[in-house]
């Protein structure tokens, strides 16, 4: 379980099978609250989800949409699609990282932040993302059947640095599919969570910081349910409320607030304060 | 220092690309078709990447010099500014690049002989007439000299048009190049300055002024002409002590010969751009005195504007003969 926990801290897990999410859905404590027309789980107390998306980029897409909606995410929430994958340069176990994804079908490439690889030792690596199950690997990287749609909507519903994809090798030339069962796949997550834990503990810090530029200043949400601000007056608030924070740090804003004063009056007074 | 390099297909297989890649042997160097696919998707947080910006390297298409923008350059010259590369090494609180980009990945176009023909032909058109060229607008071309080699390149190419004036705008104190080569006549080594009190919370990852001045000194020696850049004057308490202190520490250490021209500068910035800045710098108490103009423009009180340009004048004319003063902006 991670050790950071902040007030917006909001992560999102898109996972094809149950036996590739069964160690995060354990690790995170995360219980199903849905079971149609996708699996969700979800923790009590901290705002972590997972939803089992089945195989394919449209079921990706479908699931992502669908989890997005249900569990109220934000442009801040942190998108995470991990999975088993086959390739024929990396080995069995591998836990890599994605920096670059591409699908035959469609003629734009996607990379995810360069931020997101940074404090990890995790290796990466470039996503194929391909209609069929793959078995000739005819080029160096990893080959998935989902990461490149989820991506591609992901990226479009939260913040570009806080979007990832995580592939563990399962399979390479020669493997004999059959043989990769429930267990099997359990266990590669399992051996990688650690890591997992380093990746997702850099994207919580990024998340973080996107946050604290986005909070309000102080006293801004008091103001504003005090009298009903229009929204452009709603701008000039903030950033008056911004300005008088850093010159006036020991005055309280709310004490230049007289109890007839209209909207304007409020800004006006702010504005003539911050003119002196 | 960057660990991943993004190289556009076109470009990765030439010599200058070959060259800036080789000097990130543990870089992960990931292939793109068009440096667009990186840079400009929104969404991007410039800010988070500036924790660990990758470096693009890329062919520029077109428009490869440009007139420079009204009321910068020097006087009625005919002004242009190039751009090889787009980011910056430092991290300057009022760096306009943080407002006009979504990202902060270091971009490099590596077609260096096509800005070279460009300007070839804008020197052709009248062979002369006096005019500049600026770089170091979207970049500090001297700070990433050591990976680009740009300078290198570029100076021995200006040695050949005395007519052109070249302006290498800058906060580094990177000297190689200016050993390595014999002085310019017509090059300005123009160094961006403020009190060093001010640059200490400001001009952040970029050298100290006083490590600023000491390198001015140095290359002045050496004879490169120097611009001195107080550009963007920066409003505070007690500026006027702080300006005169600049000014008279400048001034003890180089000598006015050594000085082909100073420019004031006002702080400005489209109010789309401001928001951004408020959002990634909510306590900043220098952008605190900044106000909204009716052109959507946030400045200085004009008074304080005014006030803070002829204060530094008259300071500077104690030292330095007013005929090379401009103002740009
Ligand atoms: S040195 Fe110039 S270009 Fe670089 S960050 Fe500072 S203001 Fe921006």
């Amino acid at each position: 379980m991670t050790n950071q926990n902040f007030e917006g801290m909001s992560v999102r897990w898109v996972i094809a099978l149950k036996a590739e999410a069964e160690e995060i859905i354990k690790n995170y404590a995360l219980e199903r609250v849905a079971t149609k027309p996708f699996q969700v789980y979800k923790n009590r107390d901290i705002d972590i989800w997972l939803v089992l998306s089945g195989i394919g980029q449209i079921n990706a897409v479908a699931a992502t949409t669908y989890l997005y909606v249900k569990s109220d995410a934000s442009d801040n929430t942190i998108w995470m699609n991990l999975g088993i994958v086959g390739s024929r340069n990396f080995k069995v176990g591998e836990l890599v990282q994605i920096d670059k994804i591409t699908s035959n079908d469609f003629p734009d490439n996607h990379y995810p932040s360069p931020a997101t690889f940074k404090n990890n030792n995790v290796e990466r690596s470039n996503l194929i993302t391909v209609n069929k199950p793959e078995a000739l690997f005819e080029n160096d990287g990893v080959y998935d059947m989902e990461g490149y749609a989820f991506f591609s909507f992901a990226k479009k519903i939260a913040s570009y640095e806080l979007v990832s994809v995580l592939k563990i090798i399962s399979d390479i030339p020669g493997t004999d599919i059959s043989k990769i069962d429930k267990i099997a796949v359990e266990r590669l997550v399992l051996k990688k969570m650690p890591l997992i834990e380093k990746v997702l503990e850099n994207l919580l810090s990024l998340q973080e910081i996107l946050l604290l530029q986005q909070r309000n200043p102080n006293y801004f949400d008091e103001i504003c349910q005090q009298r009903k601000f229009s929204f452009s007056q709603k701008v000039t608030l903030k950033k008056y409320l911004t300005q008088w924070q850093s010159r006036f740090p020991m005055r309280n804003p709310l004490s230049e607030i007289e109890k007839k004063m209209t909207t304007s009056q409020i800004l006006k007074r702010f504005s003539d304060n911050l003119l002196r | 220092m960057v660990d991943t390099i993004y190289a556009e297909d076109e470009i990765i297989g030439t010599k200058k690309a070959q060259e800036i890649i080789s000097k990130f042997r543990h870089a992960k160097v990931i292939s793109i078709k068009r440096f667009g696919e990186v840079f400009n998707p929104s969404n991007q947080n410039f800010r988070i990447q500036k924790i660990n910006p990758a470096l693009i390297l890329a062919r520029k298409q077109k428009g490869f010099v440009l007139n420079a923008p009204e009321g910068f350059g020097i006087r009625d010259q005919d002004n242009y500014y190039f751009s090889h590369m787009y980011n910056c090494l430092y991290d300057c609180s009022y760096c306009f690049l943080q407002g006009m980009y979504n990202s902060a990945n270091y971009l490099v176009f590596v077609n260096f002989d096509d800005y070279k023909n460009e300007i070839e032909k804008i020197i052709g058109k009248d062979k002369e007439k006096e005019m500049t060229f600026f770089t170091g607008y979207d970049c500090d071309s001297l700070a990433m000299e050591p990976i680009t080699n740009f300078l290198s390149d570029f100076i021995p190419f200006f040695r050949r048009y005395k007519n052109a004036l070249f302006e290498i705008r800058t906060k580094s104190i990177n000297n190689t190049v200016f050993r390595k080569h014999d002085a310019l006549t017509n090059c300005i080594v123009a160094y961006s300055l403020m009190p060093e009190t001010l640059a200490q919370t400001l001009d952040k990852k970029a050298p100290s002024v006083s490590a600023r001045i000491k390198n001015i000194k140095y290359i002045a020696n050496k004879g490169w002409r120097i611009g001195l850049r107080f550009d963007p004057l920066i409003y505070c308490n007690n500026w006027k002590a702080q300006y005169s202190e600049l000014f008279a520490n400048i001034f003890k250490e180089i000598k006015e010969e050594s000085i082909h021209s100073v420019s004031l500068g006002s702080l400005r910035f489209p109010k789309s751009f401001f928001n951004k800045l408020l959002q990634y710098y909510p306590n900043s108490e220098e952008f605190s005195f900044l106000r909204s103009n009716d052109k959507g423009i946030i400045s200085y009180d004009q008074s304080i504007e005014n006030e803070m340009n002829e204060y530094c004048r008259l300071e500077l004319m104690k030292y330095s003969d007013a005929r090379k003063f401009f103002s740009c902006g």
